[in-house]
């Protein structure tokens, strides 16, 4: 219907065609958006992508399978290990590699320490779109502690390139599971100063509630997950449905709000944020702390010709790989799919007839990603 | 009443507000001054490669390509022939564009004798890319330059005063130092 | 390929003026902040006491004479205004710095004193660009406008007893009048730029202003109706035995709201709003013409906190241990007392800032009109009340 570029309607004066990004400061990277103004209520709304634009998908089909997991953690770039998963999942299906029962756990620790560095981000710069400056800092330093415990393992901060067929690289640092102690408790007393800043705020109340509203039956019609759909009341995560790794021997809940709002949105971050940490400290029990850390896995890894899609939950909702096989060893194609991508398709529904300042707050709540958007 | 008790929760929302940010005048900033106190990076951390050189000067890569076949873009470029007057091979060229570099450490992972390492150098930038596409020499350099660096074959080895290069100890080994260290010992027998 | 030299000294080397950071000299910070002040309330003795006393001396205080005595202080005034957004950037970097887990400047001169001085030389050296489509008078007057409407609001501010520069027995009305203006440049200058985000930026002012001056006016006239007098320094004397602030808490209250709201500050900063419409009205400005928007924010962030000193918190009075009132030494101590009143309402609104996201621009519209006029109607009829009972 609408198309690429928003022309102005012939004798209508009073919309104003705006080009919002791709350098804009709440659009999270390079999205861009057209909108219509009518004075400060949006009439039309015409996303762009493609600004970030890398190639993944094809260049993973020249790469062998090893080669592929530094470029998945190139996509999402705040949830660093959490993008490895769903590949290094589907090819273990097809070669048949055991994975050792510590190496799952290690990963699942690995997994929900990028949630809370994800959401933790989130939280910061939704609060610098709304307007307030402090939590953006406050978040950032809590983030950095956990890729500080990150890089002592894996060698690398954001995108580590930790984990690999039947396991992960290397064992974790001795120091490991102390640092992820010192780290839960840090997190559960800072935890208490950003529900203060955040959803006790009034500021806050007025700007997100009722805000966006996303029925149950549009989220589900326009394919979106994690986070946003839950905000929307359907209970469904990847976790519970399709566990993987260690989630199975975790307990956790998957924290759903009926309202659908902008609210809902940042209300399910945080209780994710608490699960994450549940999560953490069970495992912390749970995980043996010597032990193999890696599976045997073959020299060269060539699946079997066929194809396998495994998808996990990441911070942002259902991260799905799609891997066909020939039984060389470079996979014939490479699909991802992509939550945030998945999620930004909802910004017209939410964006037309909200105010502008709204638009900002939507943006913020969706968390879009713009690594893995574009690929 | 409820309006009231609705304009009350807010005020007291704003002033708890205001004193959870207030409170960190308190406390100290975690700042850390980077260029007055270089950061203590751990050993595994990847910040630049380097190629090492046995203590007697000779060098250390035998020149398999490994590392150039496990790079995943394909930033390293590797020219070789083979020795006239022993077994293997002699390096003509060994250049990885650390522009292009995605710093994954994969090749690091490959290297059958530990000859390419990371090092904890992150003092790269540059005013011309150039200086960036690393050379043979320049890799030397890195390693020459460095105190430590890590292999996941060797483990972390340091480099002595007296220039010789010796195994860290323990304490300074990242995880699964039985893992990292047996096949270490049998590739130095 | 050729070897590529590694740089020898990869040391970092301390700039002009720097001083180890890592040494916490808490001191030094409190020594510079000290400075400033020390050199405001100079600046104010002089403004004040020193140049009438000269001019009088020199016999030179009627004709020609007074009005050569208005221009230099009023020069003096914008010297005292340059001083005043130099300390102020400071401090509001400090303290962000300070809340947020950093230190905020520390490189240039003690504890970063001189950065702003700095910052104010940049902006000085860089060219002041003007955007093809913009109308380029407009463009140009648009700052002027914004920074003689905030200074104007410095004729009728007493900083002691009788130290004012116009001590008319209008000085509300006149308040009204001035601070009505400064929106105006905000206006032409977000029209006159040529850009969209502008223009949003200056309609969200307008739209802002029209919400939040009818409650400061309603708040001005219960001032007046308690004091019983529209001269600024009637209603500091007025206030000798009790503070405003407790009789008018309502209007108190209501008035510091709409301060925020005329401010531009945190939580009601519509028009530069720098997540939503990148820098609003002034996004198209640089050099000088940016500097001028910049110190007219600063001066109005001393200005408007001096008004709820001035309305409400007992202007420039305080405990003057014996000294004769009206002589220079008692004029000095009450302009110290009134500056540091004032310092403490710009630090609680550094700290709004410091902590509140924004709100929508409709809301403070709705939040104006539904509760803030009936409201302020409400406090200025129980003032009235009140005035009758007790006074």
């Amino acid at each position: 219907m609408s198309t690429m570029n928003l022309e102005p309607v012939p004798g209508r004066t009073d919309e104003m065609i705006v080009n919002m990004g791709p350098q804009h400061p709440a659009t999270h990277g390079v999205l861009r958006v057209v909108l219509g103004l009518e004075g400060e209520r949006i009439t039309r709304a015409v996303p762009h992508i493609g600004y970030l634009h890398r190639n993944h998908e094809k260049i993973e089909e020249a790469r062998t399978y090893p080669m592929v997991i530094p470029y998945t953690d190139r996509m999402d770039y705040v949830s660093g290990t959490q993008n490895e998963l769903p590949f290094v999942l589907a090819i273990e299906d097809m070669l048949g590699v055991e994975v050792p029962d510590r190496a799952r756990k290690i990963r699942t620790m690995f997994f929900e320490l990028f949630r809370l560095a994800s959401h933790l981000v989130w939280m910061g710069t939704a609060m610098l779109d709304l307007g307030a400056i402090s939590p953006f800092l406050y978040t950032f330093w809590d983030r950095e502690i956990i890729l500080g415990i990150v890089e002592k393992t894996a060698g690398a901060r954001m995108l580590p390139n930790y984990y690999t067929f039947g396991g992960v690289r290397r064992d974790v640092h001795p120091d490991f599971f102390k640092e992820v102690a010192d780290l839960l408790d840090h997190l559960e007393r800072r935890m208490v100063d950003y529900e203060h800043l955040v959803l006790e705020s009034p500021v806050v109340h007025a700007r997100t509630i009722g805000v966006g509203v996303l029925s149950k039956e549009r989220a589900i019609a326009r394919g979106v997950s994690g986070p946003v759909l839950r905000a929307s009341g359907v209970a469904y995560d990847v976790r519970k449905a399709f566990p993987y790794d260690a989630y199975p021997d975790v307990e956790f809940e998957i924290p759903t709000s009926p309202d659908g709002d902008t609210y809902a949105r940042f209300w399910v971050r945080f209780q994710e944020m608490y699960q994450s940490i549940r999560i953490l400290r069970q495992l912390l029990e749970l995980t043996p702390k010597t032990g193999p850390f890696k599976g045997k896995a073959p020299a060269r890894i060539k699946p079997p010709a066929g194809e396998r899609y495994r998808a996990v939950e990441n911070s942002r909702g259902e991260l799905g790989v799609f891997v066909i096989s020939d039984g060389t060893d470079k996979p014939y194609r490479v699909k991802h799919r992509g939550a945030a991508f998945s999620n930004l398709q909802i910004i017209p529904d939410l964006f037309i007839g909200a105010k502008f300042s709204d638009a900002i707050a939507i943006l913020s709540s969706l968390d879009p990603v713009f690594g893995e958007i574009d690929r | 009443m409820s309006l009231l008790q609705e304009v009350w929760q807010a005020v007291k929302a704003i002033g708890t507000g205001m004193a959870t940010v207030h409170k960190r005048v308190y406390e100290e900033a975690p700042t850390e001054f980077y260029p007055y106190v270089k950061p203590d990076l751990p050993p595994v951390s990847v910040q630049s490669l380097a190629l090492v050189e046995n203590e007697d000067g000779s060098e250390r890569c035998i020149v398999c390509l490994q590392c150039e076949r496990a790079c995943p873009a394909q930033v390293i470029t590797i020219e070789r022939h083979r020795n006239p007057e022993g077994k293997g091979f002699l390096i003509d060229r060994f250049d990885i564009d650390l522009v292009n570099c995605m710093y994954c450490a994969a090749c690091v992972e490959a290297c059958p004798v530990s000859s390419i390492v990371t090092i904890q150098d992150f003092e790269m930038s540059t005013y011309d890319l150039r200086t960036l596409r690393a050379d043979i020499d320049f890799l030397h350099e890195q390693a020459r330059n460095s105190r430590q660096w890590y292999s996941p074959k060797f483990g972390v080895e340091i480099r002595t005063e007296d220039g010789r290069i010796e195994k860290a100890p323990p304490e300074m080994q990242p995880g699964g130092l039985a893992e990292i260290l047996k096949p270490a010992e049998e590739v130095d027998s | 390929m050729s070897q590529i030299p590694i740089p020898e000294d990869r040391h970092f080397r301390p700039r002009l003026f720097g001083y180890d950071p890592q040494k916490s000299r808490p001191w030094l910070e409190r020594a510079v902040y000290s400075a400033y002040v020390f050199v405001f309330w100079l600046l104010v003795i002089t403004t004040y006491a020193g140049v009438p006393a000269l001019f009088g001396a020199l016999g030179w205080d009627s004709g020609w004479g007074f009005v050569f005595m208005r221009a230099l202080q009023v020069v003096l005034l914008f010297l005292l205004s340059a001083v005043l957004a130099l300390l102020l950037i400071l401090v509001l970097r400090k303290y962000l710095g300070k809340v947020q887990e950093r230190f905020g400047p520390m490189h240039y001169g003690p504890a970063g004193g001189i950065q702003t001085i700095f910052d104010a030389l940049k902006l000085l050296a860089k060219e002041d660009f003007v955007p093809a489509a913009a109308d380029v008078l407009t463009f140009r007057l648009a700052p002027a406008v914004t920074f003689v409407a905030s200074f104007a609001m410095f004729a009728v501010i007493p900083f002691a007893s009788g130290w004012v520069l116009a001590d008319t027995n209008v000085g509300l009305v006149y308040l009204i009048a001035v601070s009505t203006l400064s929106t105006y440049g905000v206006l032409l200058g977000g029209v006159s730029s040529g850009n969209k985000w502008a223009l949003i930026g200056a309609l969200r002012a307008g739209a802002q202003m029209v919400s939040y001056e009818i409650p400061l006016a309603l708040v001005f006239l219960t001032v007046a109706v308690w004091s019983g007098t529209l001269s600024l320094s009637g209603i500091v004397d007025a206030q000798l035995g009790l503070w405003n602030f407790l009789p008018l808490a309502l209007p108190f209250v209501l008035y510091v709201i709409a301060s925020l709201a005329e401010l531009k500050h945190i939580p009601f900063d519509f028009p530069e709003a720098e997540s939503e419409l990148i820098a609003g009205y002034n996004v198209e400005y640089s050099g000088m013409s940016f500097a001028f928007f910049f110190l007219a924010e600063f001066v109005e962030l001393f200005l408007l906190p001096a008004l709820i000193v001035v309305f409400f918190f007992g202007g420039w009075h305080g405990p003057l241990f014996g000294l004769e009132p009206g002589s220079l030494a008692a004029g000095a101590l009450e302009s110290l007392y009134f500056t540091l009143k004032t310092a403490v309402w710009v630090w609680i609104f550094l700290w709004i800032r410091a902590t509140l996201p924004r709100y929508r621009d409709d809301q403070l519209m709705e939040f104006a009109w539904k509760a803030m006029i009936p409201l302020a109607l409400f406090g200025l009829v129980l003032a009235a009340y009140m005035r009758l009972i007790w006074r």
